[in-house]
Order: C-alpha cells, then sequence, then structure tokens
C-alpha cells in the first residue's frame, strides 16, 4: 500500500474519533506551547543581549585584567585557605585578592601589535558634585567617556565614533535632570558642574607636622593631617537621552580619560593603589581581529576577553534558563507519550475487525503498522499545530505588555518568534508522537486476521 | 483451477491437539460455484481460510493456477490474496465510518492499483451491485442488504479470479438474503469467476454447481459438477 493512501487513510480515521483525537493532542498541545514560548523568549534574549552589548561595547574592544579571576575563571584566590602571598600589586575585594595591572603592565599591552588604544580602568569615589545654580551637594558617579559607542543625545552633541571629548567637558545623563528640578534640559548646556575629591594626606610626615605646629599652631597641624579636598571644574557637553539599553550613561556622570586618570591619581597618590588598575579596556585596530589580539595577551598572560565573549557570558545564562523551561516542556511531552500509546493500544483494540479485514484483503503487517504510526504522528502533527499557534496567538497579545513590564525599552520584545524552529519542533513532535505509537502499531501489526474476523 | 491436496491442520499442542482438517483433498475447476457445506464445527471455515492463504496446514498442498501457495513467503501471500481472491463475510465487516466509495477503494489501495484507474474501477462494481447512487453515503446509514452489496462491490472491484463468501446470507432476511445470492450467481456466471460459498444451508449450496460436504474435519462426500447436472 502506498504512503499516500495510508497516510490518508489514518487521517480520515481520526477524523472519525474527534473527539479523542483531539484530546490526545491537546496533551501534545501544552508540551508544544512550553516549547514555542520558550523557543520565542530564548530568542527574543539573545536579540536583547546583542542590542545591549552593541550599544554598550565597541565590538573591537578588549576587556584585559591581570587576574583570570576577575572572569570568573581560574581564580586561584577563590575560595583558597584563607592565607595567601603578599602581593604589593594585589588590591583586596571582599574575600577575594586581585592582582591587579601596573602602569608598566598598561606600556607592554600598548606595545602589542593591534592596538589601536588602551585605558586602564579608573575606579573613583567622589565626595560630591555640585552644579552651577544649586546649591545642593549630590553624589554621583564619575565614569570615563567611552569612545567607541555614540550614545543619544538629548541635546548638545558627541564626537564621532572613536574621537573622545574635550578635557573640559562633562556628559550628564537625562535621569539627572530630573533630581536636578530642570524643565528645559537646553538650559544645561555649558553650565559648569564641579566635581569634588578628596584624599586622606598619608604622605604628610611628622617633620611637616611638627613645622606646622611651630608655625601655626593646632589648628595648622590638623589642617594638614585632614583630608585634602580638590575641585575638578567642567561644562556640560551634552545630556545623554535615557536608553533601555544603555548600561553605563544611564547613571553617572562622563568625563574625558585624562580627567579621569588626573582624579585617579589625585586620589590614589602615596596609596598602594597608585597607578593599579583591576583592569584595562583596549580598542583593536580596525580590520585586525580582537581574537588574535586576545591570544597574545593571553601568552603574555593577561587575561582577556572579547566584547563576543562577553556576549556568549550572557547567552550563557539566557541557556540555562531556557533549558531549564524546555526540561519541563520536555516532561509534559513525556507525559503526552504515555498519552498516545494509551490511546492507540485502545484504537487498536476497537478496530481490530477492520484490521483482520485489511489483512484479509492482503494488507501487509508492515502496512498496518504504518498506518497505526501515521496516526500517531497526525495526533503529533495536530498538538503541534495546536500548540504552536497558541502559543503564537497568546504571545503576540500580551508581547507589548510584557515588554513594558520588563522596561525593554522601544523596538526589543522578550518573545519573537521564527518560523524555522517552530516548523522543526511540530516535525519533532509527529517523530516522538511515531516512537511512542511504536508499540500498539505493532501489536496491530502481530495480529491473526483469523481470530479478528472470527464472529461471535 | 485450485487443487487441495491432502492438507491437515491442527489446533493445539499433544494431548489438547485437534485435528480441524484431516487429509483433506479436492479439486475446483475455474469457474465453477462450489458450496462447502457443514455443520458450525466441522472445519469449514478453517479449510476456507487455508484455501485462501490466510491459515497455513501443516501438510498437504494448495495449487491454485499452478503455483502451491503454501510455498510462498508472507509478502507473496499478501499480494496473491490481494490480486486474485475478493472476500465476503457474513458479518459483512464494512468500515461502518468511512464511505460507501473508501470501502470498495481499499482493496485497489492494498493491490497499489494507480489512482487513476481507480475510480473507474470503483463505479463499475458499485453499478454492478446498484449502490452507484449511495457512492458518498457513510457506510453506517446503510441497510443490511445494502451493507453486504457493498461487501460484494469491495470482493470484485478488483476483479479477483476467485471470491470467498463466508456465510454471505447469513445475517439477511430471506428476501434480501435470495438477491444476494442472485447476485453472486450471477457474476460468478457473468465473469466464469470462481464462486466458493462457505455454508449450512443446504439450499444455497444446491444452488452451486460442486458441493464439498465437511464433517469433523473430513470430507464426507464431493459431489462434482457432472453428478448434479443429471
Amino acid at each position: 500500500m502506498k504512503r499516500i493512501d495510508i497516510a490518508a487513510r489514518a487521517g480520515r480515521s481520526l477524523r472519525q474519533a474527534k473527539a479523542r483525537t483531539l484530546l490526545t493532542s491537546l496533551a501534545i498541545a501544552v508540551g508544544a506551547f512550553t516549547l514555542t514560548l520558550s523557543l520565542a523568549a530564548g530568542e527574543g534574549s539573545r536579540q536583547y543581549a546583542d542590542k545591549l552589548i552593541a550599544s554598550n561595547v565597541d565590538e573591537q574592544s578588549l576587556f584585559i585584567a591581570k587576574d583570570a579571576a576577575l572572569f570568573g575563571e581560574g581564580g586561584s584566590q577563590f575560595g583558597g585557605s584563607g592565607l595567601s602571598e603578599y602581593d604589593p600589586d594585589a588590591a583586596t575585594r571582599g574575600n577575594v585578592t586581585f592582582k591587579q595591572l601596573t602602569a608598566a603592565d598598561i606600556e607592554a599591552i600598548r606595545a602589542v601589535k593591534g592596538i589601536k588604544e588602551i585605558q586602564p580602568l579608573y575606579q573613583v569615589a567622589i565626595k560630591y558634585i555640585k552644579f552651577e545654580g544649586k546649591d545642593t551637594r549630590y553624589t554621583s558617579e564619575v565614569s570615563t567617556y567611552g569612545a567607541g559607542i555614540v550614545s543619544e543625545t538629548l541635546v548638545g552633541s558627541l564626537p564621532g565614533r572613536g574621537e573622545q571629548i574635550a578635557d573640559g567637558d562633562i556628559v550628564i545623563p537625562e535621569a539627572y535632570l530630573e533630581t536636578l528640578g530642570v524643565k528645559d534640559a537646553s538650559s544645561m548646556l555649558g553650565k559648569s558642574v564641579a566635581v569634588t575629591v578628596g584624599r586622606t594626606s598619608s604622605s604628610v610626615t611628622s617633620e611637616q607636622l611638627a613645622q606646622a605646629f611651630a608655625s601655626g599652631g593646632v589648628e595648622a597641624a590638623a589642617a594638614l593631617a585632614q583630608p585634602e579636598e580638590k575641585q575638578f571644574i567642567y561644562k556640560v557637553r551634552a545630556v545623554t537621552k535615557q536608553s533601555a539599553t544603555a548600561l553605563a550613561s544611564s547613571s553617572s556622570v562622563l568625563i574625558a580619560p585624562s580627567q579621569m586618570k588626573a582624579i585617579s591619581e589625585f586620589v590614589t597618590q602615596g596609596t598602594a593603589g597608585f597607578q593599579k588598575y583591576m583592569a584595562a579596556t583596549a580598542i583593536v585596530n580596525d580590520g585586525t581581529d580582537p581574537a588574535t589580539v586576545k591570544a597574545v595577551l593571553e601568552q603574555k598572560g593577561y587575561p582577556t576577553q572579547t566584547a563576543k565573549d562577553l556576549q556568549s557570558l550572557i547567552f550563557t545564562i539566557v541557556n540555562i534558563l531556557q533549558g531549564i523551561v524546555i526540561g519541563f516542556a520536555a516532561l509534559a511531552l513525556i507525559a503526552s507519550v504515555f498519552g498516545i500509546i494509551n490511546t492507540q493500544y485502545i484504537s487498536v483494540l476497537e478496530r481490530t475487525q477492520q484490521i483482520g479485514l485489511m489483512k484479509a484483503l492482503g494488507m501487509s503487517g508492515r502496512d498496518i503498522a504504518k498506518l497505526f504510526r501515521y496516526e500517531a504522528a497526525w495526533i503529533g502533527f495536530l498538538g503541534g499545530l495546536i500548540g504552536s499557534l497558541l502559543a503564537f496567538v497568546i504571545g503576540t497579545a500580551v508581547n507589548p505588555w510584557v515588554t513594558e513590564q520588563l522596561s525593554l525599552g522601544e523596538g526589543n520584545s522578550l518573545l519573537i518568534f521564527q518560523l524555522i524552529p517552530i516548523v522543526i519542533l511540530i516535525v519533532s513532535l509527529m517523530v516522538i508522537a511515531m516512537v511512542a505509537g511504536y508499540f500498539p502499531s505493532r501489536k496491530a501489526a502481530k495480529l491473526d486476521p483469523i481470530e479478528a474476523l472470527r464472529t461471535e | 483451477m485450485i487443487e487441495v491436496k491432502a492438507i491437515t491442520k491442527t489446533y493445539g499442542k499433544s494431548k489438547n491437539a485437534f485435528k480441524a482438517l484431516d487429509n483433506v483433498s479436492f479439486t475446483i475447476p475455474t469457474g465453477t460455484s462450489v458450496g462447502i457445506l457443514g455443520r458450525s464445527g466441522s472445519g469449514k471455515s478453517t479449510l476456507m481460510h487455508a484455501v485462501s492463504g490466510l491459515d497455513k496446514p501443516e501438510s498437504g498442498e494448495v495449487i491454485i493456477d499452478g503455483q502451491n501457495i503454501l510455498e510462498l513467503n508472507q509478502k507473496a501471500v499478501d499480494q496473491f490474496r490481494a490480486r486474485t481472491i475478493g472476500f465476503i463475510f457474513q458479518s459483512f465487516f464494512v468500515q461502518p465510518n468511512e464511505t460507501v466509495e473508501y470501502n470498495v477503494s481499499l482493496p485497489l489501495e492494498i493491490a497499489e492499483v494507480p489512482t487513476a484507474r481507480r475510480t473507474q474501477k470503483i463505479d463499475a462494481a458499485l453499478e454492478a451491485v446498484d449502490l452507484s447512487d449511495k457512492k458518498n453515503s457513510k457506510a453506517r446509514n446503510l441497510s443490511g442488504g445494502q451493507k453486504q452489496r457493498l461487501a460484494i462491490a469491495r470482493a470484485i472491484v478488483n476483479e479477483p479470479s476467485i471470491i470467498f463468501a463466508d456465510e454471505p446470507t447469513g445475517n439477511l432476511d430471506s428476501t434480501t438474503g435470495q438477491k444476494i445470492e442472485d447476485l453472486l450467481f450471477d457474476y460468478n456466471r457473468r465473469k466464469g469467476v470462481t464462486l466458493i460459498i462457505v455454508t449450512h444451508d443446504e439450499e444455497l449450496a444446491r444452488r452451486c454447481d460442486m458441493i464439498i460436504n465437511v464433517k469433523d474435519g473430513k470430507i464426507e462426500s464431493v459431489k462434482e459438477p457432472a453428478e448434479l447436472k443429471v
């Protein structure tokens, strides 16, 4: 018997038992529904992560550290005995000790072929920040302006990609305007911003103290020992737009690297942290593959991550979450497999005479088995179709709401449905259903036609 | 021509062994109508199963048109049944949820007759049993007589050379049964098809060219066509 005739008969006999067919396939539909949604959510998250990285990280950039532990790999200092050799270049964060990059390291990296520029990661805590025309002192984070990515501005303008802002410039985020009570963003342009930093005068010697005491008494000595303060003045160059996918610019003011360096060196002068950096960002020459430069750097003993590595890190998290959901869907599918086996066994029992007749008419056992397997495949197809269609309709309907709730921002959506994975899903469900239909179909194939046709 | 040579079929083992067919031999010329007559349990159904290749006797030969079908493998036996044999059963065994057309189409699909030629064959078979107007009805909506006519259409659609009918009128009232009998014998005569009717109804058997009397798995008597005509 030809496959197409068997498939047509299988389809017709399912239509004749509509309720049973529908109920059996609904069990599969539950699994298909969950799988379709998790596939869509996975795709959505990956695309979102992609955008997130693309709008925050220059793909030509490298992240370089001295200690692999910073990237969560091979961190010898993690969970150690608590007693480890002292390293003057190491920094301690919590219980973890990291080796740091020194100025010499930065120079060594700068010398590597293919590196266009390198910037140490300056970590500065400022005391406060003051805006022109406001008496209030605010706390704020200060970060380095990244030339690799050009953010959208609300007002003002930023230089093109790869170019830095001037030393006297400062860029403030849109979010600050609300706190400052500024309605007209353009009024901020050109206003001066004073960043005040402080350091403890550890460099004061007892000799200097004695001198100050001699000349100015207790007050002069106290003033000398008090934390020194320094003000850096900048002019607002631009206000960056709040962007759902921008990370860095959303909560800190941005200044040029040279200024960051100046502040950092002022703050750390005389301390162990002077010119020591947790990490550095380097930009690779256009046309050079960051991965090749990474290989060179790692050989020299600098653990490095490319933008792609960062991406795969985020993808790993997405994949794990997706894997969990898929695991649950798989459980639902296993349950539905038993449903199919059960239904098909009942169907074989119900149709004993029909099977007997078909065999008497010369239909081979193999074709009979095929008939029942194809029926199972139809059930799988129907279940897959119902499940994925339902997921698509419901997903599309709630997508805008979910996207808003998660504040993913304009143009992003959590669920992204793609045709090919859904088609693959449905085909796999048909295969699974056919495997489930194997045992009942074998029972049908082995039926003795004489027994089956015996009339009572 | 059908030649049955010394077939024996035993059910069960050792002590419980029961000989359903015991050394049965006979010959049926092509185009003959044959009545296999016997009470229930006499072995007449087993005989039909053995001759049609549904069952395998442990010894003997069933030679149909020169071919011993007991020597064929399962696939060849299936093909042999699909191409040369039509079956009619007491309980019709039509598929109630399928339409008349799809019921008749089944043997054609099994014999892998090309789709293009099926419609014409189905129409001819339905015409022969006068069911043309019911082509698209569901089989469950037919009366008993119509169902058996549908079964006949299904048996003849692929133009078999042998038709087996197992108590074809057993579930029908006498008037309807009479019509079915007429239909079968008429087809047998017009097409020269060998018709083998298994029955316990002597009256029906007497309408056949040849009667084989079966009792306790043995042939009690064979009335050849020549004897009957006298």
